[in-house]
């Protein structure tokens, strides 16, 4: 999946806003947002934060967890543990990153926290590289991933997925070879199954 | 084949490897290698018919591995040859999605006849079904490319185009250099034909 | 689909455009029936048609094979964008409720691209094999709608055409038929991430027949073949 569409999906997120205007609800097909009412919160869509935002509508109020002691404590959180926690918010890079560079101003210590989340995804990532060098030199071919958020599991995209259906056509080869060289054929079907099979738990808790 | 150091083969290879290698968006479609692959694949298979029956004859069975050997070379030069016209019809289609129903006249004579009704055939059943979607209501397929961020973007005109009428009846004069806030969804085509420059 | 007379003043087209769900749920009552046999009148609203798509669309775009139709779905989220945008017509190009509907279609109708070219992609990397398995299923089970049927015959016959004009038709004879060997099929084993949307008990997730209990929310990566019983019942998803 693209990255774009990534964060497409993560703009659905909602998050709260407090406009400078006032208007009846809108109904949109995604559900309904407001009554808007000036000075007063009310959670919309990220897309439509981002666009009011823009239009200089609204401020954008940062979620909960976009704090820094919250974030030290998660950072700590993940360090200490062996396995994935459980994170925020299911998008939280592209809450973060949408809303720090929409409305900076809106954040308090922004830089700050662009640095901590930049950390804790950077934890996570290298837990997960190892997690996937054991996986697949344990020879899985299924594996639990719980806590994982949505970017995470496609920034290994290009390599996971991919390396184990090498790691499992070369074991189909080889079963079938084995078995009857002259039943080799150039088909790509993926019928046959000749793959071993060992469950990871590394990447859950 | 009495090519001197060339082995079966290797013409269909080379096929495929000058087609991966251009970055054109389609290399001229190379008749003479084409040619050439069907002529090794002719020879190969009337040496082997030839000998196969003298095999059913005689019982030699030191013909065998010949006769394979052949065989497979006849095979990897089949596959050479479809895998180079698959990836060309790969580009052919590609282009029906980039600029539309007419293939841009630079890029016409790179094709061959077979090909420039396939991209035609394409082109029309391609536009038969996005008519056909929903019942019939249609959906242009080659639009909305990329999710989107912005109903307007910024853009910045490459060359002189002239006069654009938007949706809403309102004209704008794209001139070389002049730079407009626009409806994403009506110059996104403008912009890959690189009429239009994406500016951030 | 009824249209409002004289709808000038952009109240009115708002109180139109809050309608939509009624609208449409006239239309799509019938249309689809939620697992089955539960009360069929159950009327479904845009909101769900939507989230329906968008379920549809992700699946699609992690899963190796080409997945059944949605072709109803479609139909009504597509009148239900024509319809808000008739509504919208009379509004000011700058109001406020104009931009943010606008906003809206324009991710929908990207859906629904994204969507329908993705099926396009699979229907011609793999076209003989999804045209002949098709043939084997009940119409109500066919992966292709008419629409896309059509298009991938086309697309075949298309194909054959150019690769005899330009070189199986000089292949000596016996070369040029094979057509079975140049049929494609997805890679069924090819390993996908899922979510639960359920608890599903006992999924074999390796051939040692090794089994799991997914719990709702739950995570995991897995050869596709192994889940795909799970996507069609929706009682899993691809992410």
């Amino acid at each position: 999946m693209d990255p774009s569409i990534i964060e497409f999906i993560g703009e659905k997120s909602m998050i709260s806003i407090i406009p400078n205007f006032s208007n009846e609800p809108l109904h949109l097909i995604y559900g309904s947002v407001g009554p808007f009412r000036a000075g007063f919160p009310v959670f919309v869509p990220l897309w439509l934060a981002a666009h009011l935002r823009k239009q200089q509508k609204c401020r954008i109020v940062p979620p909960e967890w976009m704090e820094l002691e919250t974030l030290e404590e998660i950072k700590e959180e993940e360090k200490r543990s062996k396995f994935f926690t459980k994170m925020p918010c299911e998008h939280y890079m592209v809450v973060a990153q949408l809303v720090m560079s929409t409305a900076p101003d809106d954040v308090p210590r922004c830089e700050e926290l662009r640095t901590i989340i930049k950390d804790i995804f950077d934890i996570r990532e290298s837990k997960l590289r190892t997690s996937i060098d054991a996986f697949i030199k344990g020879e899985g071919t299924y594996a639990k991933l719980d806590n994982l958020t949505l970017l995470e599991m496609h920034s290994v995209r290009p390599i996971l997925p991919y390396s184990l259906d090498h790691i499992a056509r070369y074991q189909r080869v080889a079963t079938a070879s084995q078995r009857d060289t002259s039943m080799l054929s150039l088909n790509t079907t993926g019928g046959a199954s000749g793959t071993g099979s060992m469950s990871n738990s590394l990447f859950s808790q | 084949m009495s090519r001197s150091n060339k082995m079966f083969g290797d013409i269909a290879f080379d096929l495929l490897k000058d087609l991966q290698r251009s970055s054109q968006t389609i290399p001229g479609f190379d008749d003479d290698g084409v040619r050439q692959v069907l002529e090794e694949i002719k020879a190969i298979f009337e040496e082997n018919v030839a000998q196969a029956s003298n095999y059913n004859s005689s019982g030699d069975r030191s013909l065998w591995p010949l006769l394979n050997y052949r065989h497979a070379a006849l095979q990897r030069n089949k596959r050479c040859l479809l895998a180079y016209l698959y990836e060309r019809m790969q580009r052919i289609k590609a282009m029906r999605w980039e600029f539309g129903p007419i293939i841009p006249s630079d890029i016409k004579p790179a094709l061959c006849e077979p090909e420039v009704q396939f991209f035609n055939n394409y082109s029309k059943s391609l536009a038969a079904y996005m008519r056909s979607v929903g019942d019939g209501q249609g959906i242009d397929l080659t639009g909305n490319l990329r999710p989107p961020k912005s109903l307007y973007i910024e853009v910045r005109c490459v060359e002189n185009y002239g006069k654009f009428e938007l949706d809403d009846g309102e004209v704008v004069h794209l001139r070389k250099n002049s730079q407009h806030y626009l409806p994403r969804a009506q110059v996104e085509p403008l912009v890959r034909q690189g009429i239009l420059q994406h500016i951030a | 689909m009824s249209t409002r007379e004289s709808m000038s003043d952009s109240e009115n087209v708002e109180q139109a455009l809050n309608e939509h769900d009624m609208i449409t749920e006239a239309v799509l009552a019938d249309a689809y029936e939620e697992d089955g046999d539960d009360e069929d009148a159950e009327p479904i609203t845009a909101q769900k048609v939507l989230e329906i798509l968008e379920t549809a669309w992700t699946n699609e775009m992690c899963a190796p094979e080409l997945l059944q139709h949605q072709s109803d779905m479609l139909e009504l989220m597509m009148s239900q964008v024509a319809h808000m945008e008739e509504q919208m017509k009379d509004l000011d190009k700058n109001d406020f409720r104009f931009v943010v509907h606008q906003m809206e279609l324009e991710r929908i109708r990207y859906i629904m691209a994204s969507y329908l070219r993705c099926r396009l992609q699979k229907i011609e990397a793999f076209t003989q094999h999804i045209i002949n398995q098709d043939a084997t299923y009940d119409v109500a089970d066919k992966r292709l709608s008419p629409e896309e049927s059509k298009y991938a015959q086309e697309f075949a016959t298309n194909v054959d055409e150019y690769f005899n004009k330009v070189a199986t038709r000089y292949m000596p004879n016996q070369q040029r038929g094979e057509a079975e060997q140049r049929v494609v099929a997805p890679n069924l084993m090819s390993h996908v991430f899922l979510k639960a949307n359920v608890a599903v008990s006992g999924v074999i997730v390796g051939v040692d027949d090794e089994e799991v209990d997914l719990t709702p929310g739950s995570q995991h990566i897995i050869p596709y073949q192994l889940v795909s019983d799970l996507i069609q019942r929706n009682q899993a998803k691809l992410i």
